[in-house]
């Protein structure tokens, strides 16, 4: 996920190869990650809302901290939740305009892509693995994948979903001027086109 | 202004909408479009021969397109709604008012196969549904670019109001709006303009209002 899509006081579903999970920015800015289910009914949390430093459910708003634990429960108004009521909590950290979460104990600290910034992200209806073999990129050493788009130097990151499909992320060079970024983004929609009509006409095979 | 409304269909909202946020009150006449297609009644379709809703009469004038009485509302109620500054975002305006009606045929098509049951190819419904939001995705990424929060401009116009319900409604037809952070963050900006009313499945946003008071609650459930 891209830090500039995830404004303070806003909840998305972050796309993990494990599925969906509750992405959320508070008020001031700190970022959690949990699942994206609501323990009591099941509901989407990324459905909800944040209010202050707390993710509140859409269906009955629950009220959940950023450790997990339900703070609030508006039916029940002088209830104090129980502490055994909360949603599991993940490891979430923000480095260079991207936002990286982990379901287990980080091994270390993200990647660093020195000289580049995120541009946008996609969902791509065709495996990592085709995107990292197709001959218009070049896997570097730290995993990313190197690719020309529109005359500028990019780079994608790939990250499989349940379904198969692909979650594409684009960086481009740092300095790169807004018509060139708009001209890159253009670039990578065809490229998608490409990758799927290619895919399409393998399954015809 | 007289609508011909149904609850759960986001072209009736756009004009419900679209007047809440001018102030203009309606005259509500519920329609009773599914189970009972009163819509496709004599009496209705004397009305308009299309068989489609919403209809909206003012005085002598009957519209059926949804386009049409986007324009009316903004013309008679706040021409700020109009992208008539400048004739690039005029043009645009126009673009994504006819760009609605792929909308409202992808998407609203694949929510009436999914949802009310109405015959369709729904795999190829979903398919243009994606298409339609890729596009709308990409533009509006650009839009961000360019510091403008709306379609056509850095303010709201009827565009944004045109093509926002049937987005909203995408999964009804089993299509999922995950993958799109900028027509997330456009959907944000609509819901929380000034006078944005609900509908079953698009909400308003709940963190600008102040939280509810139980104790207020209890004291008004005291009275009563």
């Amino acid at each position: 996920m891209l830090s500039a899509d995830l404004p303070p006081m806003t909840v998305v579903p972050a796309l993990m190869p494990q599925g969906p999970f509750a992405l959320w920015r508070s008020e001031s800015g700190i970022l959690s990650l949990q699942a994206d289910r609501c323990p009591h009914r099941g509901m989407r949390l990324s459905h909800g809302f944040v209010r202050g430093e707390a993710l509140s459910c859409i269906y009955h708003g629950w009220r959940y901290a950023q450790n997990g634990r339900c703070l609030k429960i508006p039916a029940h108004p002088r209830l104090e939740p129980p502490e055994a009521i909360r949603v599991e909590t993940y490891a979430v950290t923000e480095s260079g305009g991207l936002i990286w979460g982990c379901l287990e104990t980080p091994a270390g600290a993200p990647p660093n892509f020195d000289g580049f910034a995120p541009l946008r992200m996609m969902s791509v209806k065709v495996s990592p693995q085709m995107i990292a073999t197709s001959d218009e990129v070049d896997r570097r050493a730290d995993g990313a994948l190197a690719i020309e788009l529109a005359g500028q130097h990019c780079l994608f990151l790939a990250r499989a979903q349940p379904d198969g499909s692909t979650l594409l992320f684009c960086l481009i060079e740092e300095a790169a001027a807004p018509e060139a970024r708009i001209a890159v983004s253009r670039a990578l929609e065809l490229f998608r086109c490409r990758l799927e009509a290619d895919d399409l006409q393998k399954e015809a095979l | 202004m007289k609508l011909y409304d149904y609850i759960l269909s986001p072209s009736c909202y756009k004009i419900r909408l679209m007047a809440s946020l001018l102030g203009v009150p309606l005259t509500l006449r519920p329609v009773d479009f599914h189970p009972g297609e009163e819509h496709l009644t004599p009496e209705f379709l004397a009305l308009n021969p299309a068989g489609t809703l919403p209809i909206l009469a003012d005085g002598g004038l009957l519209l059926t397109e949804t386009s049409a009485m986007l324009v009316h509302l903004a013309t008679s109620a706040g021409p700020d709604w109009l992208a008539r500054h400048d004739p690039q975002a005029a043009a645009s305006e126009q673009q994504w008012l006819s760009f609605a009606h792929r909308l409202t045929a992808s998407l609203g098509g694949a929510r009436l196969c999914d949802m009310f049951q109405r015959p369709g190819d729904l795999a190829s419904l979903q398919r243009q549904g994606i298409m339609a939001l890729r596009e709308l995705e990409v533009r509006l990424f650009e839009q961000r670019l360019r510091q403008q929060a709306f379609l056509a401009s850095d303010r709201p116009t009827i565009a944004d109001i045109a093509c926002f319900p049937h987005v909203v409604l995408a999964p009804d037809g089993g299509i999922s709006l995950d993958p799109y952070p900028s027509i997330r963050l456009w959907q944000r900006s609509i819901r929380g303009l000034p006078g944005f009313i609900e509908m079953p499945g698009i909400y308003r946003r709940h963190e600008l209002s102040e939280e509810p008071d139980p104790d207020a609650a209890n004291e008004t459930a005291e009275q009563v």
